[in-house]
């Protein structure tokens, strides 16, 4: 029966592969393919559930199967990278846990999503969230898990931006995806580092690694993955993202924040709970990054009027206790408190809407010392800008350095290989009117050239002499003074530009990050 | 600050006040989402007639009012428009003068009419370069007919050209392109943009000698170009700064400018401090100086808020520091620093609120409505908003124009800058403003995201300025002035192809023919055809629907009452109680139903049992002096003491775990932990059976907090006078008799009492919907209006009442009762009052009425499951009526009924006019006799109660449909609840008001057409007595028509006219048995048809 546990994550993806199939072939048809589409989503995800609870059953009367290999999936000299799932109580735990989640949610779209012009791109995306999730929890390592990881950030990506022809929601899902980037690439790391130093990715060997390697190793790739798990669920300093998420429809924002994707970072530490044991200090900087994180959202959460906002930094905030439970080493409590909070977030998130006819009073104030603490306020009410530093950080250097670069490319690459800068040929009246007025002689027939060569001789003889003839023009003929005064000058303000550029932060920063990589 | 500004203080505090006040005429009017109440969406236009009050708001707001054209002629294409119907709008219009013959082809005459109903039925819209070539090149656009070209067009166009020797299509459609173009004066050649970049002095020097004229050609001045450029560029500057206070603000100067949106920078500051401020019990933290108002919080927020420190904004805590301490002081010195004459103020703060007119216009209703929701310790002052938005666009504003141009962000700077500049704004102009072609628009990219790198010096920008001017001139681009090919020969080229005239007439024709041609086609600019279009589809329904009032003329039972009806049914006048009550006539003809505002005539301010607070359960417009209270029975009172306990125990568990779980940290995650398997267990159930899972919950929640038995306090304990100030708890008997009578007079009852008379309030049950008010009763100021039906039945009982009544000539039989309650139009469950009390001899009478109304409710519920797409294909009445059960008890389900949606006439008149035809749940039906009416009286008030909230009702609908982008407030799916007032698109959005999608997906946008079956002259004295009935009517929100009380004649009016007989089609309607034989296997709107109802009264 294990074997038959690749299933779990296939189905779910074989449907959203199906409805996006026949969306791009017969095209959105509305109404009329809603019933075909919710009903393969649906059903595919009720298989995948129905496998997991055998596989659970079996798990009980005989034990968690472990982990099962299906085959060789890339192997190159020594690396070997395998299809494997690892099926241990966390695992088979967390899968049930969203299977379940998220039949629910489909089942809740069902109705809710009806008559939208996004149907079936909804359905698809959800069921690749919840194959992508499935694949994340059971992988048996971390290539696997990496490439769930990657697919449920894609579909919050694609879900974010629901209504694309909103600009807000468009940015919202990018800011939310790039700031993935960051954790992601810290997981490729990992797993580079692991099969650099271990030979295999399999989470096995990755949590038995504590004896073979040096403490020093071990938290270098713990780092990684802690990182990654960092932004994935939202911690400060990552979290804003996760307050920008909720543009898409309120089953997505449901499934992805509330309830399953937010708690993966959480699911990747206490998978490699064992070797966190080994780090006392990372388990430190879990502890301090969830008690921050945890703070954070409860401050920020008890300024928030719209409910979704107000569900989100709850959210945040238990999650940050999570971390925290995690480095005072309660990996099975936080373990516990992530299947509850999520099944918890599951229900109050679908009752969103709905939440202001189910509260009998307004929410209780805080007490008064609080209350007062008007600068706490302001700094929760822009949680404690957090956004706002990532703009100056990050945003601003690296749009300002794209935005040299394309100066560059355009005033110095362009003008090296010889594309077109500036056209020379008459491309406005005012250009034919000089001609005409012939205040200028040169713009028809006479380019400057003194004359034409073939053939790589010919070229560099052309070039030579063209050089000479400018010479000749701009510092003999034209007078010493004025010639050279006009390249001595234009010299001097180009320098000078280099200067200012070099003054500014993002290149002393750059300049910095140079050094490092050649010295590394 | 200067002493001169001391001065007048007073007088500006007054004007500002002013323009606020103006803005309830141009800023959403919706209440907090909880008090949701149907209003006409336009209401500040309602003093101007309707298609004038469109354009105004469309010119003020930029929202349309009218569906799209394109959603017309599908109407159009199904048949649900005519060309007959838009033939008579438009020959109503003296304007469009359309018999008018403007030329004559091939002996046949082609009227105005005529060019005009194509340019209504077809699009004839200019198209760019790019189409034009697509056009030519993939659809062969000049040697075949356009494909939605009739056959007859073809065939008489193909029938001319022969006769002028041109055999084939392809012939005669190239001729007559040609001929097209030949008779504008125009050269047609595919030119791409890009060839512009490096002309051939041929095509430059043509291009040069068109554009100059002899003058120009003739000066010597050396850069001619270089003049028209700055020219132009001169001209378009004083136009954009024209517009600033008038229908643009800074940051829109600055966007139009620089493509930068302000807005981004300052949206997500502004709907965080509002939304904190304006809360009203969502957070657990507000600002604790709520008191001193907005501009002071927001004032010192900014003072420790850090975000300029990153966001570039060096000096922001200086600016903060020294803004004034008043509000009003800050909104003056902002406008002055901007630059902004004094008489363009009003205009330009106006402007300022409609860039976010949700939050804007929540700002406004708050600000008019001081200690709402018992929130006095807020401070709402309009003025406060203004001057924050003020403030803050300045603060923003000038750190682009630092960075752009090193300038301070006022009008006169920027001006000044673009003065010297004028290659800069004529580039700037045109990228931002119109449409470029691709290699210009790289160029301009180039030069406008340029870095400290490169040199952006007057050259560059000249340069392109020039190029760019070029390609404007070149035949490429579209040409502002004068025939062009792509917006004048192409749509002569369509248009008379849908005439069927060939390139020989087109070449015939004079250059004033042209002229008048064109011009008849730029009549019907989209505010203009949009009201055509709109008329047209109401004309094609309210014939049908007075073809069927013609044919049930002497059908309808109970126009005399000379028989005693078994029971007597008063509903709401509801659009929804149509088909409920037509279900019940049909299963028990015997049976009178009535309809009348859902508050039955008493306005009372009500406290049910479990209520903390009273609420109004009347019309908006009215307050009421009376207060009813809910209290248990005699004998109850340790059974209520149980009952409020439990209550209150449940309901600090439900807090429990709806606030404290989104509150606190450490507690919440106990609670969690605890409460999650529960929720899981609870979740699971509720997706896989609402329905019994909500049964059950009801069943658990009855026994546990145990039902109590109650009355309603309806007797005055005191005796002294009822104010709206002062209301006083219960009625006198006086009072009540009034009350009784009244209402009993505006229905038409007065004689003929069934031995039952119910009393049918009305309201909706749904989960998960923010919008719950919106379905709930109109008349009950969207609530639930039993209680008024449970208040009236206990009065009218009274046999002290009965006394004073029968004192007044009203004889209520004794063996009559009356019951009040309460119909669910979600799940059509009916609630009754009072039933203790029913005397044993009416016993039987209830009996048989509430095995009727179960029928009739499961007919209803059948009715409605046509128009569900969700709903059950084809079911029988009892599977319907689960299946609305479990609707209502679906928090999945996003419409958990249609609510008003089709709603289109209301017919105020005996029931005998509308008794016996099927209307689809689209039709008000309220009840009036004007037999026992001579003056009017009871008529003039039905109409001024009755009129606003159909109104209200019909123009909400009617605008959320037509432009729900602007007008509604999109789909629900996103939609995110904030503050506890209304709803935003995800966590940032304006806040959306109006209705949203998924109540308006299946209605048809049109405006009310009232009947009255009363005579024209009362109906006219009435007119000219009541103003808000001339404003209403005279202006056209509402279309009016007389139905003879003792002929089938009818009578339409028209506004300046009077009353005309209508001439309509008069045409035999089908007559089916049931209402079900008619609707089934249908799901889209239905016309009207009759039902034989067999009477089988003893």
């Amino acid at each position: 029966m294990p074997k038959l546990a690749w299933l779990i994550p296939a189905l779910p993806m074989l449907a959203a592969a199906w409805i996006g199939a026949v969306y791009v072939i017969a095209g959105n048809r509305g109404e009329a393919l809603e019933k075909s589409t919710s009903r393969i989503a649906t059903a595919a995800a009720a298989l995948s559930l129905l496998l997991i609870l055998v596989i659970d059953l079996l798990a009980l009367v005989q034990g968690a199967p472990g982990q099962i290999d299906f085959g060789s999936w890339l192997s190159s000299g020594g690396y070997d990278i395998r299809l494997s799932f690892t099926l241990d109580t966390l695992s088979l735990s967390m899968a049930t846990l969203v299977a379940l989640l998220s039949l629910l949610t489909l089942r809740f779209s069902v109705n809710y999503m009806h008559r939208e012009d996004g149907f079936q791109r909804f359905f698809m995306v959800l069921s690749l969230f919840m194959g992508a999730m499935l694949l994340l929890v059971m992988a048996g390592n971390a290539m696997l898990t990496f490439i769930g990881w990657e697919l449920a950030g894609v579909s919050s990506y694609l879900l974010i931006a629901y209504t694309f022809d909103r600009p807000t929601a468009t940015a919202n899902a990018t800011r939310a995806l790039v700031t993935n980037r960051i954790g992601d690439a810290s997981f490729i790391i990992a797993i580079v580092l692991s099969l650099f130093w271990l030979g295999s990715a399999e989470w096995p060997d990755i949590l038995a690694c504590g004896s073979d390697l040096e403490t020093l190793k071990v938290g270098l790739m713990l780092s990684c993955f802690l990182l990654a798990a960092l932004v994935k669920s939202a911690q400060v300093p990552f979290a804003p993202w996760i307050a920008r998420a909720l543009e898409g429809p309120t089953p997505s924002s449901a499934i992805f924040y509330g309830a399953l994707m937010v708690h993966a970072g959480v699911y990747l530490i206490i998978r490699l709970a064992p070797l966190f044991e080994l780090v006392p200090e990372l388990m430190l900087l879990l502890a301090v990054f969830g008690a921050i994180t945890a703070l954070y959202g409860f401050l920020a959460g008890l300024v928030q009027t719209d409910t979704k906002s107000s569900l989100i930094f709850s959210t945040t905030g238990q999650v940050g206790l999570m971390f925290l439970e995690c480095g005072l080493g309660w990996f099975s409590f936080a373990a516990w408190h992530l299947a509850l909070h999520a099944a918890w977030r599951a229900y109050q998130f679908l009752n969103a809407p709905g939440l202001m006819h189910l509260m009998g009073r307004s929410n209780r104030p805080v007490p008064r010392w609080l209350q007062h603490r008007r600068w706490l306020y302001t700094a929760s009410l822009q949680r404690f800008w957090l956004d706002n530093i990532a703009n100056w950080l990050l945003i601003k250097p690296v749009r300002y350095l794209a935005r040299d670069t394309q100066a560059f490319d355009q005033q110095v690459v362009n003008r090296l290989v010889g594309l077109p800068g500036s056209a020379s040929v008459v491309s406005s009246l005012a250009q034919w009117e000089q001609v005409k007025v012939g205040e200028s002689g040169r713009v028809v027939g006479d380019s400057g050239d003194v004359g034409r060569g073939s053939g790589v001789a010919g070229r560099l003889m052309e070039g030579i002499a063209t050089l000479l003839q400018w010479f000749e023009e701009h510092l003999v003929l034209k007078g010493g003074d004025e010639g050279i005064f006009n390249l001595i000058q234009r010299l001097g303000r180009n320098l000078e530009k280099v200067e200012l550029l070099l003054s500014q932060p993002r290149y002393l920063f750059l300049l910095i990050l140079i050094t490092l990589i050649v010295i590394l | 600050m200067p002493e001169s500004m001391t001065d007048t203080t007073a007088d500006l505090r007054a004007h500002l006040l002013q323009v606020i006040e103006h803005f309830e005429h141009v800023l959403p009017g919706q209440a907090a989402i909880r008090e949701f109440v149907h209003h006409n969406t336009l209401h500040g236009f309602q003093q101007l007639p309707f298609p004038q009050a469109l354009a105004t708001a469309h010119r003020v707001t930029g929202a349309y009012g009218y569906l799209p054209e394109d959603q017309f002629r599908r109407y159009y294409h199904e048949g649900r428009i005519t060309q007959e119907e838009l033939e008579s709008i438009l020959n109503d219009d003296p304007e469009l003068d359309s018999g008018n013959v403007l030329f004559t082809a091939e002996s046949e005459p082609v009227q105005r009419r005529n060019i005009l109903l194509a340019a209504l039925i077809h699009p004839l819209k200019a198209v760019t370069g790019c189409q034009l070539n697509w056009q030519i090149e993939e659809r062969d656009a000049l040697r075949a007919f356009q494909p939605d070209i009739s056959e007859t067009s073809r065939s008489r166009l193909l029938a001319a050209a022969a006769r002028h020797g041109l055999t084939t299509e392809a012939e005669a459609v190239d001729d007559l392109w040609t001929a097209c173009l030949h008779a504008l004066g125009l050269d047609h050649y595919i030119l791409h943009p890009e060839e512009l970049m490096d002309m051939s002095p041929e095509q430059a020097e043509k291009m040069l000698s068109r554009v100059l004229t002899d003058e120009e050609q003739r000066g010597t001045s050396a850069m001619v170009m270089d003049r028209l450029i700055d020219r132009e560029a001169d001209a378009s500057m004083e136009t954009m700064f024209g517009r600033l206070g008038h229908d643009l603000t800074l940051s829109g100067l600055l966007k139009a400018l620089t493509g930068v949106d302000l807005m981004e920078a300052m949206q997500p500051q502004l709907v965080r401090y509002i939304g904190s401020f304006l809360d009203q019990g969502q957070a657990a933290w507000n600002a604790p100086d709520r008191d001193c108002g907005f501009y002071a919080v927001w004032r010192t927020s900014a003072a420790q808020d850090m975000a300029w420190v990153f966001e570039g904004l060096p000096d922001w805590k200086d600016s903060i520091e020294a803004l004034p301490d008043a509000p009003l002081d800050a909104v003056v010195i902002e406008l002055k620093w901007l630059g902004l004459a004094e008489e363009k103020w009003a205009l330009y703060l106006e402007r300022l609120a409609l860039d976010l007119p949700g939050w804007s216009g929540m700002f406004l209703w708050r600000h008019l409505r001081p200690g709402y929701e018992g929130l006095e310790q807020v401070k709402v002052d309009m003025l406060d908003y203004l001057a924050v938005r003020l403030v803050l666009e300045r603060l923003v504003a000038q750190r682009l124009c630092r960075e752009r141009w090193n300038i301070e962000a006022s009008i006169d700077v920027i001006r000044w800058y673009f003065r010297h500049h004028q290659a800069e704004f004529l580039v700037r102009d045109t990228v931002y403003n119109s449409h470029l072609p691709e290699y210009l628009v790289t160029l301009a990219q180039g030069l406008l995201n340029c870095s400290s790198l490169c040199n952006t010096d007057e050259e560059q920008w000249r340069h392109l300025a020039h190029m760019i001017w070029t390609w404007r001139q070149s035949p490429a681009s579209d040409r502002p002035a004068g025939y062009n090919v792509y917006r004048s020969a192409w749509p002569l080229f369509r248009l008379a192809q849908h005439l069927g005239v060939c390139g020989a007439d087109i070449r015939d024709l004079e250059g004033s023919t042209i002229e008048h041609i064109f011009a008849c086609i730029d009549a019907l600019d989209p505010e203009r055809a949009g009201f055509i279009w709109l008329q047209a589809y109401e004309l094609h329904y309210r014939d049908q629907l007075f073809n069927a009032l013609v044919n049930n003329q002497e059908r309808g039972r109970w126009k005399t009452r000379e028989l005693r009806p078994e029971g007597q049914v008063v509903f709401c006048m509801d659009d929804r109680e149509e088909g409920i009550r037509r279900h019940l006539e049909e299963h028990n003809p015997n049976i009178e139903t009535l309809g009348a505002a859902g508050f039955f005539g008493v306005s009372i301010n009500w406290r049910g049992l479990d209520d903390n607070k009273v609420t109004p359960l009347c019309p908006v417009v009215v307050t009421p002096s009376h207060e009813i209270r809910e209290t248990p029975q005699a004998g109850q009172q340790t059974l209520a003491g149980q009952h409020r306990r439990r209550r209150r125990l449940r309901q600090h568990l439900s807090d429990l775990l709806h606030q404290e779980t989104r509150r606190n940290l450490l507690r919440s995650a106990l609670l969690i932990l605890l409460a999650a398997p529960g929720a899981l267990a609870v979740l699971t159930a509720k997706l896989l059976a609402p329905l019994q899972l909500g049964q059950l919950s009801d069943r658990l929640r009855i026994a546990f907090e145990r039902a109590v038995p109650t009355r309603v306090d309806i007797n005055a304990s005191e005796d002294r006078p009822a104010t709206p100030q002062q209301p006083r708890a219960g009625f006198t008997d006086a009072e009540q008799a009034d009350r009784v009578l009244g209402f009993l007079r505006t229905i038409g009852l007065q004689k003929g009492f069934a031995p039952l008379v119910l009393l049918m309030g009305h309201g909706s049950s749904s989960q998960n919907n923010p919008h719950l008010a919106a379905y709930d009763c109109g008349a009950c100021s969207g609530r639930h209006g039993g209680p008024n039906a449970r208040v009236f039945a206990a009065m009218a009982n009274r046999p002290e009442v009965r006394a004073l009544l029968r004192a007044r000539g009203c004889n209520i039989p004794a063996g009559t009762w009356f019951l009040g309650a309460e119909h669910n139009t979600c799940n059509e469950d009916i609630r009754w009052y009072d039933l203790d009390q029913l005397p044993a001899a009416s016993r039987q009478y209830f009996e048989k009425l509430s095995n009727d109304l179960a029928v009739a409710t499961s007919g209803s519920a059948h009715e409605r499951a046509r128009r569900l797409a969700s709903a059950p294909r084809n079911p029988s009445p009892q599977h319907a009526l689960r299946h609305m059960l479990g609707r209502a008890k679906d928090f999945s389900q996003a419409r958990p009924e249609l609510g008003h949606a089709t709603n289109a006439a209301a017919i105020i008149g005996r029931r005998s006019v509308s008794q016996g035809a099927f209307f689809d749940r689209r039709v008000f039906l309220i009840s009036y006799d004007p037999s026992q009416d001579p003056q009017g009286e009871v008529l003039e008030a039905i109409l001024l109660a009755a009129g606003p909230v159909g109104a209200g009702i019909n123009l909400e609908y009617y605008f959320s449909t037509a432009n729900n982008d602007h007008y509604g407030c999109g789909s629900k799916v996103t939609h995110n609840v904030t503050g506890l007032f209304g709803v935003m698109e995800g966590a940032g959005s304006d806040l959306r008001t109006g209705l949203p999608k998924q109540m308006i997906e299946v209605h048809e946008a049109m405006r009310l057409q009232v009947i009255v079956e009363a005579d024209i002259d009362i109906l006219t004295r009435i007119y000219q007595r009541q103003p808000p009935l001339q404003e209403l009517i005279g202006n056209g929100w509402l279309l009016l028509s007389a139905k003879d009380p003792d002929s089938e004649s009818i009578h339409v009016f028209t506004p300046g006219k009077g009353f005309e007989p209508w001439r309509g089609n008069i045409s035999e309607l089908p007559t089916v048995a049931r209402s079900a034989d008619w609707y089934n296997g249908h799901t889209l709107p239905l016309t009207p048809a009759l039902i034989k109802t067999v009477a089988t009264h003893a």
